[in-house]
C-alpha cells in the first residue's frame, strides 16, 4: 500500500455552469428574455408575476417557471392568468438549480419573457445560475430593514431590486430610505424600486424597466 | 441545504478519480473555495462525510484553502476587505472571483 496525490483541477460548479449556459444559448436563439425572480418568502414574488401578466396582456406574451420545495400554489394562481407555466418541485433542495430549469426550458421558445421564480430565499439561490439574462431580487419592510445589509451578495448580483410593501412601511417601523441606500452601496448600477403592490406604487417604473428590457432585447 | 448539492458534486468526481486510480482508500481531499461563494465549510464536510459512507472516500480529510476576492475601485484604485459598490472617492468598485470550487487535489492510497 503507498500514497499517491492526484492533481484533480476539476471545477465543481462546472455541471451547472453548463447547463446555464445550455439555457441561456436556448433563450437568446428564440429571443426569450428570462428573468429569475429571487428574493425572501413572502416578499410578493408570485403577485408581482401575476400583475405584471395582467398589466401586459396582449402586449407581451409571457411564460412563467414557479420553483417551490413542494407546493404548487405559486403555480396554480399564475396559471390562472392564462398563461403558460410549469411548476417545479426541488424537493430537499432549497434553490432552483440549472438542471431543473433545464427539463422544462423548452416549452418556452414562444415567450418574450419567462418569469423563473426561485424559492424564497436569499442564501442558497445565490450561486446557482439558471441561464438567466436578469436577476430581479425582491424583498419586503415587513423582513425588518437591516435585510439589504444582512444579505451583501443577493443585492450586490442583482439588476433589480425591488422593496416591496413599502405602505407598511410605518407600522413594522422599517426605514426604507435606508434599505435603498444600502441596496445602492451595495450595487450602485441596480435599478433600485421601492413599491407596495397592494397600492399600486413602483409597479409603473417596473413596467417601464421591462418594456425597456424588452426593447433592448438582442442588442 | 445547498451544501448537499455540492458534496454530491464533488463525491461523484472524487470516486471518479478513485476508480482511474484503483485507489483502495481516498485520505485527503484538497479544496479551493472563493470567500464570495455562499457555502458554509461545516456543512459540506458533514455531508460529504454522510453521503461517502460504504464508499472508498469514506472517512476522508478534507482541506480547504479560501481564495480571496479582487476589490478594487475604479476610480482611485483602493483596495477593499469586505463586499462594497461605491468608494469613499464615488468611484464604482470592481469585484473579481472569489466565487469558485475547485477540486485541487486528492490523495489517495493504492495497492
Ligand atoms: N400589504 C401588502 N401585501 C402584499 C404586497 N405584495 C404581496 N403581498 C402579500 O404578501 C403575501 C405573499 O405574497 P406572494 O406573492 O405569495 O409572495 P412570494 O414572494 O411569492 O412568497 P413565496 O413564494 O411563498 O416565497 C400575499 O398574501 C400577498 O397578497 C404588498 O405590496 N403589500
Ligand atoms: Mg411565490
Ligand atoms: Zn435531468
Ligand atoms: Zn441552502
Ligand atoms: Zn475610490
Amino acid at each position: 500500500m503507498h500514497r499517491i496525490e492526484i492533481e484533480a483541477e476539476h471545477d465543481v460548479l462546472s455541471l451547472n455552469k453548463r447547463l446555464a449556459k445550455e439555457n441561456r444559448e436556448f433563450l437568446s436563439k428564440h429571443g426569450v428574455i428570462a428573468i429569475n425572480v429571487m428574493g425572501a418568502i413572502g416578499s410578493g414574488k408570485t403577485l408581482l408575476i401575476e400583475k405584471t401578466v395582467e398589466a401586459l396582456k396582449g402586449e407581451v406574451k409571457i411564460g412563467a417557471i414557479l420553483g417551490d420545495v413542494i407546493a404548487k400554489e405559486d403555480y396554480e394562481r399564475v396559471v390562472k392568468h392564462g398563461i403558460k407555466a410549469e411548476p417545479l418541485n426541488t424537493g430537499k433542495e432549497c434553490h432552483l438549480d440549472a438542471h431543473l430549469v433545464h427539463h422544462v426550458i423548452e416549452k418556452f421558445g414562444d415567450v418574450d419573457v419567462l418569469f423563473i421564480e426561485n424559492v424564497g430565499n436569499l442564501i442558497c439561490p445565490v450561486d446557482f445560475d439558471l441561464g438567466e439574462k436578469y436577476r430581479v431580487v425582491m424583498v419586503s419592510v415587513t423582513e425588518g430593514d437591516d435585510v439589504v445589509s444582512k444579505h451583501p451578495e443577493i443585492f450586490r448580483l442583482a439588476d433589480v431590486i425591488i422593496i416591496n410593501k413599502v405602505a407598511l412601511a410605518e407600522a413594522v417601523e422599517a426605514d426604507v430610505d435606508k434599505m435603498v441606500e444600502d441596496a445602492r452601496k451595495l450595487n450602485p448600477k441596480a435599478k433600485i424600486i421601492k413599491m407596495d403592490l397592494k397600492k399600486e406604487i413602483g409597479f409603473e417604473e417596473w413596467l417601464e424597466w421591462l418594456k425597456c428590457a424588452l426593447r433592448s432585447r438582442g442588442e | 441545504m445547498h451544501e448537499l448539492s455540492y458534496a454530491q458534486a464533488l463525491l461523484e468526481e472524487i470516486l471518479r478519480l478513485a476508480e482511474e486510480n484503483n485507489a483502495k482508500r481516498v485520505v485527503k481531499i484538497h479544496l479551493r473555495i472563493g470567500e464570495l461563494l455562499l457555502i458554509n465549510p461545516e456543512q459540506l464536510k458533514f455531508c460529504f462525510s454522510a453521503i461517502s459512507r460504504g464508499t472508498v472516500a469514506e472517512g476522508a480529510e478534507i482541506e480547504i484553502e479560501f481564495i480571496k476576492p479582487e476589490i478594487v475601485c475604479t476610480k482611485c484604485g483602493r483596495r477593499f476587505d469586505e463586499v462594497i459598490g461605491i468608494c469613499d472617492c464615488g468611484g464604482i468598485v470592481s469585484i473579481n472571483g472569489g466565487k469558485d470550487f475547485l477540486l485541487k487535489k486528492v490523495e489517495m492510497e493504492v495497492e
